[in-house]
């Protein structure tokens, strides 16, 4: 260990005095413990919420409704109110000289634009 | 706007006053998206606040996988491979998911407080609302059994907040509090000093999104310099530069029409960049010694060269006469002798040693640079060393005629060779003669000769961009499929044909595809990267690059300068935007190209708070998710939601974006009914505000009542857990 980087402290210890299990122990090494950890997708599908009563507010319960107001859609490239849409790529555009722009871009730019908005379609 | 200079990192010191403290002290930690910051009851500022992320590199010198929580300081992560890790956080959206991650963070954490034996304080920890009760469990198990608390406690950051600045008067014991935070937005309503769960909303918007949001824009606006806007470098934009406008409308009608007001708000972040230099025309004498130095340098290769050759000549010709003298030796000895001397030599025959010379004297005429002897010799020694090959077949036996097939073909090889070879040399003269007539042109007029060249250097450059343009039709189809009301070019009118009459079935026994070879090139035809015109456009990329090379050359010829020392080849050119792809029109690159100009983004990013729709997430906005909290309080009463409207705090790390407040008001006012009282604070320090009140919380006598012990816990388990619920006044 080079004499700035242990000075430094900048590195967690492998054994701490405070804990009763080390992580080496807890977690020996080699196993992958990515797929031990459950997302939070699957977290509220193992909580089972229809089972509890339904008047005890819980995770999902407090989510919000989507918006009452109409969404107003904004130019993909430009930011601007956009009154138009491309038929080809399906990305908003506010006036011509952007609508020429779109049609010059290529495939992954026209994806991550779309992708900016989730308006991207996968076929797997 | 000056350049972001290089931000200046501080660690969290170590602590070391942690056996001052009782075991009575609570241990107050806020386990926020964003940051971690833990600390003692009772005092007004966390002790130690870092990124709650954790990276494991390896370390280079001894090969193993260290962990680092939090940022470090970028000077020394050299000594760390960070190729293939990246930043982990324990949170999914605004629950700890992983809790190895979470450990990480609360060893360092409880380590830069100075922890050495076990922690043996009661620890208030902060969690989301309706925090999902496996999530609760994994932490507590976690508190309780590797690190050994006494007792905890889980409670609300953003109700925490609320309290504190409550007991600071700026807001009252029944009101709204709008917590924004990293990933989530929260409203809760507060009736009586308690929260009032059922009634809260959250949407899934947060600075994450907002910087996420303005990274991704600027990526795609800049693609050259995608590399340079980092998610930290965004941060920082955002932190110093967004702004939510008062009105999103009508701000970007000002940017779209180009008033003064946008120009001014446009900010410019200029990167690091250094003009090449072009250089004046140099002067006289600048020329006069460029040419000299030039003319050296070839006169010393030329000395080498002549060394050089110098030097293979007499090794040849040494060569040839040590072989002379033995092939004379052999004449004048007799032919038993012959087979004794030629063992001592490494020759094995005579016509080796004939061919040998033949080869040599061949070689040293080259070397001596006089032109090479026809080789009618050949012609001659084929039919000698092919003799069979002229004799009909008829009049030789089996094993002559294997003999006769044998030396046919090797006869029609060596003479394909010959050939071959013939046909190089014509080529190579026919191009010293292209090369020598090119010459005398630039020679005579250079400035004429400039002009064509870069006039064919455009023809070739269009020429080569509308070969590749007809392939597509100018169509960038997402799926490459065909649109509605898509025109299709006879090369693809042709392959969709090919295309339906290979799949159409023609039912058993009738379909005969395959039995001929031709059939399989009906793929070739298919395939969509086929280039009949391969070969031609080859060719023509070919002279491209040779007309380039030509335009950019340094000659040592004798002209004093380059061709043209304004040549830049395509590459390091910038299009200028408004034309379309055919008829772009470049120009060299300059400091403008090297500048982000952020002047939409700035108001554009965190107006995602209000709409979230702008990037896709179906749900309400800040303003709107207050009227829906209002809206779901069981109590129908209206003054109390009055009283409610008056006491509207707004926390979390998002409430420090300038313009918030005023925006957040109008749009709550629109909910409410007209004329009804309402008033927007912001809490005294929105970041940390939560771990303050969670601090004082600690700190008060009745503390102790609202934690679960270590005894409890073990005998009742997670029913308890499940039951937990925080009560805030105390």
């Amino acid at each position: 260990m080079e004499p700035e980087v242990a000075s430094s402290e900048m590195v967690l210890p492998v054994v701490l005095p405070f804990k009763r299990v080390q992580m080496s122990d807890k977690y020996p090494k080699g196993q992958s413990r990515g797929r031990q950890w459950k997302h939070l997708k699957q977290i509220l599908q193992a909580e089972n919420y229809a089972s509890l009563p339904a008047d005890e507010p819980n995770y999902l319960s407090i989510e919000s409704p989507p918006s009452m107001y109409p969404s107003k859609k904004y130019c993909d490239i430009t930011g601007f109110e956009a009154h138009y849409v491309d038929p080809r790529t399906t990305l908003r555009y506010a006036n011509p000289g952007v609508f020429k722009r779109i049609r010059g871009l290529t495939d992954d730019q026209i994806q991550r634009y779309l992708a900016l908005r989730n308006a991207v379609i996968v076929l797997r | 706007m000056p350049p972001s200079s290089s931000s200046s990192f501080t660690r969290p010191s170590r602590q070391s006053d942690y056996a001052r403290f009782s075991p009575t002290t609570p241990i107050v930690i806020d386990n926020g998206g964003s940051t971690f910051r833990i600390g003692w009851a009772g005092e007004s500022d966390p002790r130690i606040t870092f990124r709650n992320v954790v990276q494991r590199p390896r370390h280079k010198a001894t090969g193993d996988a260290v962990t680092l929580v939090g940022d470090q300081d970028p000077a020394l992560m050299k000594y760390f491979d960070c190729t293939r890790t990246s930043y982990r956080s324990p949170f999914d959206c605004n629950v700890v998911y992983q809790f190895e991650i979470m450990e990480y963070v609360l060893d360092y954490g409880f380590e830069c407080l100075g922890a050495n034996s076990e922690v043996n304080h009661p620890i208030l920890m902060t969690e989301c609302i309706c925090n999902p009760l496996s999530s609760r469990s994994k932490m507590a198990e976690l508190l309780f059994e590797t690190y050994g608390a006494p007792s905890i406690a889980f409670g609300v950051d953003a109700i925490f907040s609320y309290k504190l600045n409550q007991q600071y008067g700026r807001c009252y014991e029944d009101g709204l509090t709008v917590c924004s935070g990293f990933s989530t937005s929260h409203v809760i309503p507060i009736v009586q000093g308690e929260p009032v769960t059922k009634a809260c909303c959250r949407t899934n918007i947060g600075g994450f999104h907002i910087t996420d949001y303005l990274k991704q824009l600027l990526s795609l606006k800049h693609p050259q310099h995608i590399s340079n806007i980092t998610w930290e470098k965004a941060e920082e934009l955002k932190m110093e530069h967004c702004y939510v406008a008062q009105d999103f409308a009508s701000e970007l009608q000002q940017f779209q029409k180009g008033n003064e007001d946008a120009k001014e708000k446009t900010r410019c972040w200029q990167l690091p960049w250094v003009a090449p230099t072009q250089g004046e025309v140099p002067s006289e004498e600048e020329l006069t010694r460029r040419a000299a130095l030039k003319e050296k340098q070839g006169q010393r290769l030329r000395d080498m060269a002549a060394a050089r050759r110098s030097l293979r000549i007499t090794e040849l010709e040494n060569e040839l006469n040590g072989l002379e003298n033995l092939s004379q030796q052999l004449d004048e000895v007799d032919e038993h002798d012959v087979s004794s001397i030629l063992a001592g030599t490494k020759f094995y025959s005579r016509q080796e040693i004939e061919s040998n010379i033949i080869r040599l004297t061949q070689s040293l005429r080259k070397a001596k640079g006089e032109p090479i002897e026809v080789e009618e010799k050949n012609d001659a020694s084929l039919l000698e060393k092919y003799p069979l090959a002229s004799v009909p077949d008829e009049m030789l036996t089996p094993e002559q005629l294997k003999e006769k097939k044998k030396q046919i073909f090797l006869k029609t090889t060596s003479e394909g060779r010959l050939l071959a070879k013939q046909k190089r040399l014509e080529e190579e003269s026919i191009r010293e003669r292209q090369n020598q007539l090119d010459e005398e042109k630039r020679l005579e007029n250079p400035e004429l000769y400039l002009e064509q060249m870069h006039a064919r250097y455009r023809e070739l450059c269009e020429r080569v961009e509308q070969r590749k343009k007809p392939k597509t039709n100018g169509n960038h189809n997402l799926l490459g499929g065909v649109g509605r009301g898509e025109r299709l070019t006879a090369a693809q009118k042709e392959r969709m044909r090919l295309l339906t009459s290979a799949a159409f079935d023609r039912g058993k026994g009738e379909d005969t595809f395959g039995a001929r070879d031709e059939d399989w090139q009906l793929y070739k035809l298919m395939s969509k990267d086929n280039d009949d015109d391969d070969n031609s456009l080859d060719e023509e990329e070919a002279e491209l690059a040779r007309v380039t090379c030509r335009l950019q050359a340094n000659d040592l010829s004798p002209l004093p300068q380059d061709i043209d020392p304004n040549f830049v080849p395509r590459s390091d050119l910038v299009p200028i935007p408004g034309g379309t792809t055919e008829f772009q029109k470049f120009r060299p690159q300059t400091a403008e190209d090297f500048q982000i100009i952020l002047d939409v983004e700035r108001f554009k990013c965190p107006e995602v708070l209000f709409q979230p729709n702008m990037i896709g997430i179906d749900q309400a906005g800040l303003d709107e998710m207050a009227g829906i909290s209002l809206r779901r309080l069981p109590m129908v009463d209206d003054s109390l939601k009055a009283e409610m409207s008056k006491s509207v705090l707004v926390t979390g790390g998002c409430a420090l974006l300038p313009g918030l407040l005023p925006r957040l008001e109008a749009g709550i006012r629109q909910l409410r009914p007209y004329l009804s009282p309402l008033k927007v604070v912001r809490a005294s320090d929105p970041v940390l505000d939560a771990w303050r009140g969670a601090s004082r919380y600690a700190n008060s006598p009745h503390f102790t009542l609202q934690t679960i012990s270590i005894q409890d816990y073990y005998e009742k388990g997670e029913s308890l857990l499940r039951q937990y619920q925080m009560k805030y006044t105390i």
